[in-house]
């Protein structure tokens, strides 16, 4: 635990490092480090201005909106793994993805023309992921019924409903539209900024503490609803709880940075592998991992074909595949 | 005062009445099992004790307090369970399994305190699994599992235990140590056992009363030496039955009619 906790720590630390230096333009992390300091009043800068606003106006916001989606999506992913008792659990399960890209698609296509990515598009995706999960959980009948099987298939249900009503719109648009609604659907952080941090910024925080406190009970979980409830846990209350955490949470990062996948399923197994099946333990590695993750995936995804870029989701399934495939081979099964 | 008070008790499933009526007294300290065939509401009725089914009508008292009053964590206070087919989940420690059983002491945001680490390593020796504490709990035998479930219920430190056949699949030794363990907890500290089980013999030999259900009712409720010889029993199991004396303890054996074997299945629930 403790050295899977320290080099998790170690990778953060040079995938925010990265983050920051890596890139088209070249800049040394020392006269970063310097040019940070200068800012806390020792010593003096030696970077231009240019490269001032490189630094802290494009990639600073851009890696740490990376650790914030990273993290929250991993702890969002492990937390519905933990209380659907599902390994193939991920934070879209319940609708999000869908409601958030047919709210996204509703921005571009009918608000935008298809001539812009509206800036209330993160709004509608919010709003429409929001929807989605509210919609799955009255329809699954999450407040009364035991079995969160219901649950699942009423996300699969509206996940479907609402991904169609999305691909009928998308059609209905143009075809600048279109490239943009994919675009939007690929994920990326390219728009971020410190408004969008900021704005992200809160909900990640209180939902990936819920989550965390919520470890224990998901811990409780593993042994089943009738048999968590005989021992004392509010199972109706907790999955509500975490249920609402981690789709907020999600929702939140979904609408500033479009659907990254991979991470969210991935991450958390990778800790559990490594960990255990303890939650007070996958979950906090979960946040560092996921946050370093998306940052190196992201650096990967702006440098490898600069100026151009590639694709976030399909950075962090080209690297995380396989990575995730050697540790699942190096360590055995998944246990649940 | 009953430990257990269940007063015109009735559960519905689906439409279907599957505990029907049944009021029921079992005093502190000693262990009543029900027996009855498949299908007679057993699992239904220790469940209903267990506060994990709704009742159609009826009331569950412990210590002369309704079950239906109190808060989840207070109920796993006062009640714990046993199931029939306990979810092992894998990759967890028997010490972790085991200390499941504080969770409605400490809560589910507080770390156990040094009095829930006392009682999980005391009830680890009871059960006789302090060698296996960090072992995987899919690794146990199951013997070893059936104790370790025992062990988290008793962790719960609970006056009350209710148990859904607890030996099922277990051979005879560790049937045998199973049983043994709980008579010792219903001895020594003053347990009240209510379990259900479908070995006659055993049923009779380590509680101290036998409720016999069938289609949701008791029919018979009386000291095990009597239930067990009643004609009654036979004819809710629908087979011939005799009592055997070895050793001065009770042994029901069916008797194989060799001319048709056992009567047809009458429809079951």
């Amino acid at each position: 635990m403790a050295w899977v906790t320290s080099l998790t720590l170690v990778i953060l630390a040079l995938a925010a490092v990265g983050g920051l230096v890596v890139g088209p333009t070249s800049i040394g992390a020392s006269r970063v480090l310097g040019d940070t300091l200068s800012h806390l009043g020792v010593g003096h800068s030696t970077l231009t201005s240019m490269q001032s606003t490189i630094i802290w106006q494009l990639r600073a916001p851009r890696m740490v909106l990376g650790l914030l989606a990273g993290a929250m999506l991993a702890v969002a992913g492990g937390t519905y793994q933990g209380v659907f008792r599902n390994p193939l659990a991920d934070p879209y399960l319940l609708g999000v993805a869908a409601g958030a890209g047919l709210g996204a698609t509703i921005a571009i296509v009918d608000v935008g023309g298809g001539l812009s990515t509206p800036s209330w598009t993160p709004l509608l995706a919010f709003a429409g992921a929001l929807v989605a999960v509210g919609v799955t959980w009255i329809i699954g009948g999450g407040g009364h019924r035991a079995n969160t099987s219901t649950l699942i298939l009423a996300g699969v249900a509206v996940a479907s409903l609402l991904t169609s009503a999305q691909t009928y719109l998308q059609q209905q648009g143009s075809v600048n539209s279109l490239a943009r609604v994919y675009i939007w659907l690929l994920g990326s952080l390219a728009s971020a900024s410190w408004s969008s941090v900021l704005l992200v910024l809160p909900y990640v925080i209180v939902c990936a503490l819920i989550c965390l406190f919520a470890a224990r009970a998901l811990d409780v979980m593993s042994v089943g609803e009738e048999e968590s409830r005989s021992l004392g846990l509010p199972v109706r209350r907790v999955r509500l709880v975490v249920i609402g955490a981690a789709s907020l949470g999600t929702a939140a990062i979904v609408s500033a940075v479009g659907l990254i996948g991979f991470v969210g399923i991935v991450v958390p197994h990778v800790m559990r592998l490594l960990v255990g099946t303890s939650y007070r333990r996958i979950l906090p590695l979960s946040i560092l991992a996921g946050a370093a993750f998306l940052v190196l995936a992201d650096t990967i995804a702006r440098t490898v074909l600069a100026p151009s870029e590639l694709p976030l989701g399909v950075v962090t399934a080209l690297v995380g595949a396989p990575v995730f495939v050697l540790i699942l081979s190096l360590r055995g099964r998944v246990s649940m | 005062m009953s430990a257990i008070a269940l007063r015109d008790l009735s559960v519905r499933v689906a439409g279907h009445d599957l505990v029907r009526h049944v009021s029921l007294e079992v005093a502190a300290g000693s262990w009543c099992t029900v027996i009855g065939p498949n299908g007679a509401g057993k699992t239904t009725l220790v469940e209903a004790v267990a506060g994990l089914r709704s009742l159609a009508s009826g009331e569950v008292a412990l210590d002369g307090e309704a079950l239906a009053s109190m808060s989840g964590r207070e109920r796993a206070r006062r009640v714990s369970l046993v199931p029939q087919h306990p979810v092992i989940p894998a990759g967890m420690s028997v010490h972790d399994y085991v200390a499941l059983g504080r969770t409605a002491y400490h809560g589910v945001l507080r770390a156990p305190s040094s009095s829930d680490h006392a009682v999980v390593a005391s009830v680890l020796e009871r059960v006789e699994l302090t060698s296996f504490r960090d072992r995987d709990v899919v690794t146990l035998s199951g013997g070893e599992r059936q104790r370790m479930v025992l062990g988290r219920a008793l962790a719960q430190s609970t006056m009350v235990m209710v148990l859904d056949e607890p030996i099922t699949g277990l051979d005879l030794r560790h049937q045998m140590t199973m049983l043994e363990m709980l008579r010792r907890e219903v001895d020594d500290c003053g347990l009240t056992v209510l379990a259900t089980l479908h070995d006659l013999t055993l049923a009779g030999q380590f509680a101290d009363r036998l409720v016999l259900l069938d289609h949701g009712e008791i029919v018979l409720d009386g000291p095990a030496s009597e239930v067990i010889r009643s004609d009654e029993l036979a004819k809710r199991y629908e087979m011939e039955l005799r009592v055997v004396e070895i050793n001065g303890s009770d042994v029901v054996v069916p008797v194989r009619d060799a001319r048709r074997g056992p009567s047809p299945l009458s429809t079951e629930q």
